[in-house]
């Protein structure tokens, strides 16, 4: 089972707020799905040699002359000053 | 009421040709339907743009093209400038689609009309439905029962008959489940067939756009119309084929593989049944069909959920409340703004999700799970291309049981991907799938038989298809009807 | 025994592509907050990255000239961690498959050469730009998605000199592959030295030092740590593990942060773009108009016989030095002379560039080859200078037009110097008693009978020639 420093750690990764409630679901679910999910490492009979890609090479592609939409970006932004978008204050840059 | 959207797409071209109907016609009958109805089925009605649109169509001379005037429903993560795209989540409940997805360009192009947008599983996690922000859709056959998910607006609709087409998107069976638990045809296309261009990613590596229709021929249109080769995702191609043109064709020199697997203890055995059914009609009008084991086959779902959750962790990380969607109010900080953010814009499924993907990534976890899935991944695609050298396609239940009560899965985190265990392979493997309806359980609850085939070998698959729903005697539109 | 002294550097460049990364946007940040954007750069659900060939040509040349060994199948990998100016969240780098691994750098440091080792060089997308005020930070994304690659050494540099040098050095390659602005200054080339200092074989605790402004600020910024870090142990305390930041003003460095114990990026294979495999046909096609590099050019004009100090200058000044690899036949000297003196000097008053004047390749060629045969003089040159840059005439119409032709007919010459001879035999008596200066005088007086129109060399030849008779 996940400790609660772990579920704590991986709330700060997920950068999801976790009450002492829900710590203690997320330790219980987290469990059960591990426990699943853990059967992978029981498999060891295939070819390590090659990760699955979805198609061959990027190469195949050419994005030349390709127009992706710019029209209304700013619309849906919840907090604007300007043309910028305003967060509160970041620290650590 | 008029009843025309219960025509065929063919009839109702002809009339639409005679000038005997128009497509304003056919948005009246939808709107009143959909707003007759009580199956919660849409997140968005676009009762005004649908009728603009079919106003505009009207004036025009109806073109050859069978989806010309026709109403379409697109399910809810898929982007129709200028409408809200929720994502059936709270953190989008206010966003609006600034720009159209691929499939959204093609459609609008051939003529068709966007009703609304339906509800589904938020952001697409689940195969209940229930994980909706809006509540979850009701099952037409039975009011009490799940639609199946993630696409179950969508899936309900068309059974319904409130549209006569709708699309959905499929990650690990979201297409094809419920598809199956509503007694309609949805086909999963080979990844890269339709563009992902405008798709809100659930997991990248998985996600394919696909039609659901009341028919095998109407579903193969549909795809027809929205496979494309489209710069704007890497991973799509074109073929630049007819996909109907299998259709009423015989099946010579066919041979068709079931896994084992497919028809173990999980599935239900009026399920399973029905599946030797379909295979002894197969059998009689000579097709050969073998039950045949693939190695890895009932270790897929686990893979899938390392893969699919991995992504989505990464995926949904840009909900965040700075660029777009729910931005909770006076955070003491960026930090703040984030986590509260994310706490109450997002569901428990979804968070769920999220929490066990970054746990699943990180540190040294990434090698341990996510990399060695992607290895497996590789050899278990490689093991149904072995299949495909000796069979045309692959048959099985789409599920191992029929739809089951609203509230039934409950809270359990396992449950959630016990629907997913017949029909990830597909996704996994990127290879086209399709669910048909074959019959009915002692319930009277649709049966869906699931049809894989080869890479980029739609056409092979709707063949078959045609074939089955030509020579079954039930008939799925007595709910259509009935309405 | 003193401290051994060990310096890695990251050096982060901006590619001078056209286009952003993986989006079609264009690939400057200059204009107006958030006007140089679409739906990828603002991480917009539903998009995807659209990977730009053109970066993997640029990197593919930074890596010859680095000489870097090429990764031939890669991939890209998402580093996952939130802030404001990373608009998915996620940040599209390579962590497995590097494009490049295993190069050198060499330096030079008072005539002795070193190779500075680099471990790799990977290709990856720019933040945002923000502008931090009190309660709140303004995001652009304008500069979100243009194309960066990462350079790290192996922690094999041992001084601030030779960090600078690498940097000048490493500047002036990329510089010269057409690859980066490099501009320090304007943050397309952002350097990050990690110091540590040790008394054994181990080494030290690192110390990363950010915001550096120009190379010779990195020299400065190394000495400054290295002499903190030496109090400090001095002292008898403890080093920390810790990321500063350089200030240009006190010339030391500050405090950001001290390193948590492992940044957990969960690294994962990029799932919305596929695999690459880069062919040796797509590699030769990166490298077909790749500029000859300094150090070669260097070599050149050393053998042509300019000044190590022109030399400098002209490397200094990467245009100059571009329009002179068109005329590596002519004599480099004069072409070297002429760039630096008159002709800059000209260009310079009129804040203009070569490619502004009437200066063609063909007129530029046929003055050099005049100056050197002789067939017009400096003067000449230089009254004419005007014309050259202005007029469509060539060299000679220009000559012809002014009446500036110079003599070369010998019988002309001949009487002209006869005529100077007998009008001025007093100075001719004083040169023949002894007094060389005389000669001079001589030349000078002929040069004015001639009206500066006369070939001073084979007029002098002939001159010195009738006077030693």
């Amino acid at each position: 089972m996940l400790s609660k420093e772990e579920v704590m750690h991986v709330a700060h990764l997920a950068r999801i707020e976790i009450d002492e409630e829900e710590l203690e679901k997320y330790q219980r679910d987290l469990k059960i799905l591990f426990d699943e999910i853990d059967k992978i490492k029981d498999l060891d009979d295939f070819d390590e040699d090659r990760m699955f890609s979805p198609c061959e090479n990027a190469f195949d592609l050419d994005r030349r002359n390709v127009e992706v939409d710019k029209d209304n970006l700013l619309l849906n932004v919840p907090k604007k000053k300007g043309n910028f978008i305003e967060v509160p204050v970041m620290i650590n840059e | 009421m008029s009843n025309y959207i219960n025509l065929s797409i063919k009839e109702i071209h002809v009339l639409l040709k005679e000038k005997k109907i128009t497509p304003i016609d056919l948005v009246n009958e939808c709107i009143k339907k959909i707003e007759s109805s009580d199956l919660n089925a849409f997140i968005t009605l676009d009762k005004e743009g649908a009728l603009k649109q079919a106003e505009e169509l009207s004036k025009m001379e109806v073109s050859d093209d069978l989806l010309f005037g026709i109403p379409i429903a697109i399910k809810d993560n898929i982007m129709v400038n200028g409408l809200r795209c929720t994502c059936a989540s709270r953190m989008l409940d206010n966003f609006t689609a600034i720009y159209d997805a691929g499939c959204i360009d093609l459609i609008k192009k051939h003529g068709m009309i966007i009703i609304g947008k339906t509800n589904m599983d938020e952001f697409a996690m689940g195969s209940t439905s229930e994980t909706s922000y809006y509540g979850a859709p009701k099952n037409p056959w039975n009011k009490d029962k799940v639609t199946g998910g993630s696409s179950g607006g969508s899936a309900a609709s068309v059974s319904a008959g409130l549209v006569p087409m709708a699309l959905g998107s499929d990650t690990g069976g979201s297409i094809r489940q419920p598809s199956s638990f509503t007694g309609i045809v949805g086909m999963k296309p080979t990844y890269g067939r339709v563009s992902r261009y405008g798709l809100v990613a659930f997991a990248s590596s998985l996600d394919q756009i696909g039609p659901m229709t009341r028919n095998v021929y109407e579903n193969a249109l549909l795809l027809n119309a929205i496979s494309k080769l489209d710069r704007r995702d890497m991973t799509s191609f074109d073929t630049n084929e007819d996909f109907t043109r299998k259709i009423d064709k015989p099946l010579e020199n066919f041979k068709v593989a079931i896994p084992n697997y497919f028809v173990s203890d999980i599935v239900d055995s009026e399920v399973k049944n029905k599946i030797l059914e379909i295979k002894k009609l197969l059998e009689d009008n000579n097709v050969k069909v073998d039950f045949i084991d693939i190695k890895h086959i009932d270790k897929t779902v686990t893979l899938y959920q390392i893969i699919a959750m991995g992504e989505a962790s990464s995926n949904l990380a840009r909900f965040d409340g700075v660029r777009y969607g729910f931005s909770y109010p006076n955070p003491t900080s960026l930090d703040d703004l984030y986590s509260k953010t994310r706490k109450f814009g997002f569901g428990n499924e979804v968070k769920r999700r999220i929490m066990v993907g970054s746990y699943l990534l990180s540190g040294e976890n990434a090698k341990t799970y996510y990399n060695k899935a992607l290895e497996i991944r590789d050899d278990l695609q490689k093991n149904f291309l072995k299949v495909f050298d000796n069979y045309n396609l692959i048959i099985g239940p789409t599920t191992a049981r029929c739809a089951y009560d609203l509230g039934d899965k409950g809270d359990d985190p396992l449950k959630s991907f016990m629907d997913d265990v017949l029909v990830m392979h597909a996704n996994m493997g990127g290879f086209p799938s399709l669910s048909m309806p074959v019959g009915f359980n002692s319930e009277h609850l649709p049966i869906g038989l699931q049809i894989i085939g080869n890479l980029r070998d739609e056409a092979t698959i709707y063949g078959l298809a045609s074939f089955i729903e030509k020579n079954i005697k039930e008939d799925f539109s007595e709910v259509r009807n009935g309405l | 025994m003193d401290y051994k002294i060990t310096v890695g550097i990251e050096v982060h460049c901006e590619l001078k592509t056209k286009e952003k990364i993986f989006s079609p946007s264009l690939s400057c940040y200059g204009s107006m907050a958030n006007t140089n954007i679409n739906v990828i750069d603002l991480g917009y659900p539903g998009t995807l990255p659209l990977l730009n060939k053109e970066v993997l040509e640029y990197a593919i040349r930074a890596c010859k000239v680095l000489n870097l060994n090429i990764t031939h199948d890669m991939h890209f990998d998402r580093k996952n961690y939130f802030y404001a100016d990373n608009p998915k969240n996620f940040q599209i780098t390579q962590n497995e498959t590097p494009i490049g691994r295993d190069g050198y750098v060499e330096i030079d440091v008072d005539g002795v050469k070193k190779k500075i080792e680099i471990l790799e060089m990977h290709i990856e997308e720019d933040t945002s730009k923000s502008v931090h005020g009190e309660k709140s930070s303004l995001l652009d994304f304008n500069r979100a998605g243009v194309p960066l690659i990462e350079i790290v050494t192996k922690p094999c540099i041992n001084s601030s000199v030779e960090a600078v040098k690498y940097l000048e050095k490493l500047r002036e390659l990329l510089l010269y592959a057409n690859v980066s602005d490099c501009k320090i200054e304007e943050g397309s080339m952002r350097c990050e030295p990690n110091v540590s200092i040790s008394k054994t074989e181990k080494f030290g605790t690192k110390v990363e030092v950010k915001n550096i402004g120009s190379i010779s600020n990195v020299g400065e910024a190394i000495e400054y740590e290295v002499a903190r870090q030496k109090e400090i142990l001095e002292k008898g305390e403890v080093l920390k593990e810790q990321t500063r930041r350089f200030d240009d003003k006190t010339k030391t460095t500050i405090l950001m942060r001290v390193k948590e114990t492992g940044n957990d990026y969960r690294y994962f294979p990029e799932p919305d773009i596929p695999f690459v495999h880069l062919t040796d046909e797509f590699i030769e096609k990166s490298l077909h108009d790749l500029p000859r590099m300094p150090d070669d050019r260097r070599n050149d004009y050393e053998k042509a016989g300019i000044l190590p100090i022109n030399i400098e200058k002209i490397i200094a000044n990467k245009a100059l030095s571009d329009y002179l690899e068109r005329f590596l036949d002519i004599n480099l000297v004069i072409a070297s002379n002429l760039l630096l003196g008159d002709i800059s000097a000209y260009l310079n008053k009129n804040n203009i560039s070569i490619s502004d004047t009437k200066l063609t390749d063909d007129k530029f060629r046929d003055l050099v080859n005049k100056l050197d045969k002789k067939e017009i003089s400096n003067k000449i040159f230089k009254d004419i200078l005007n014309d050259i840059m202005e007029t469509d005439k060539n060299i000679n119409t220009i000559l012809d037009d002014k009446g500036l032709n110079l003599i070369n007919d010998d019988s002309l010459i001949d009487t002209l110097i006869d005529k100077v001879l007998s009008d001025n035999s007093d100075i001719v008596n004083q040169y023949k008693s002894g007094n060389e200066r005389s000669a001079k005088a001589l030349m000078g007086l002929l040069m004015k009978e001639g009206k500066g129109k006369i070939n001073p060399s084979s007029a002098n030849q002939k001159l010195m020639e009738k006077l030693n008779s």
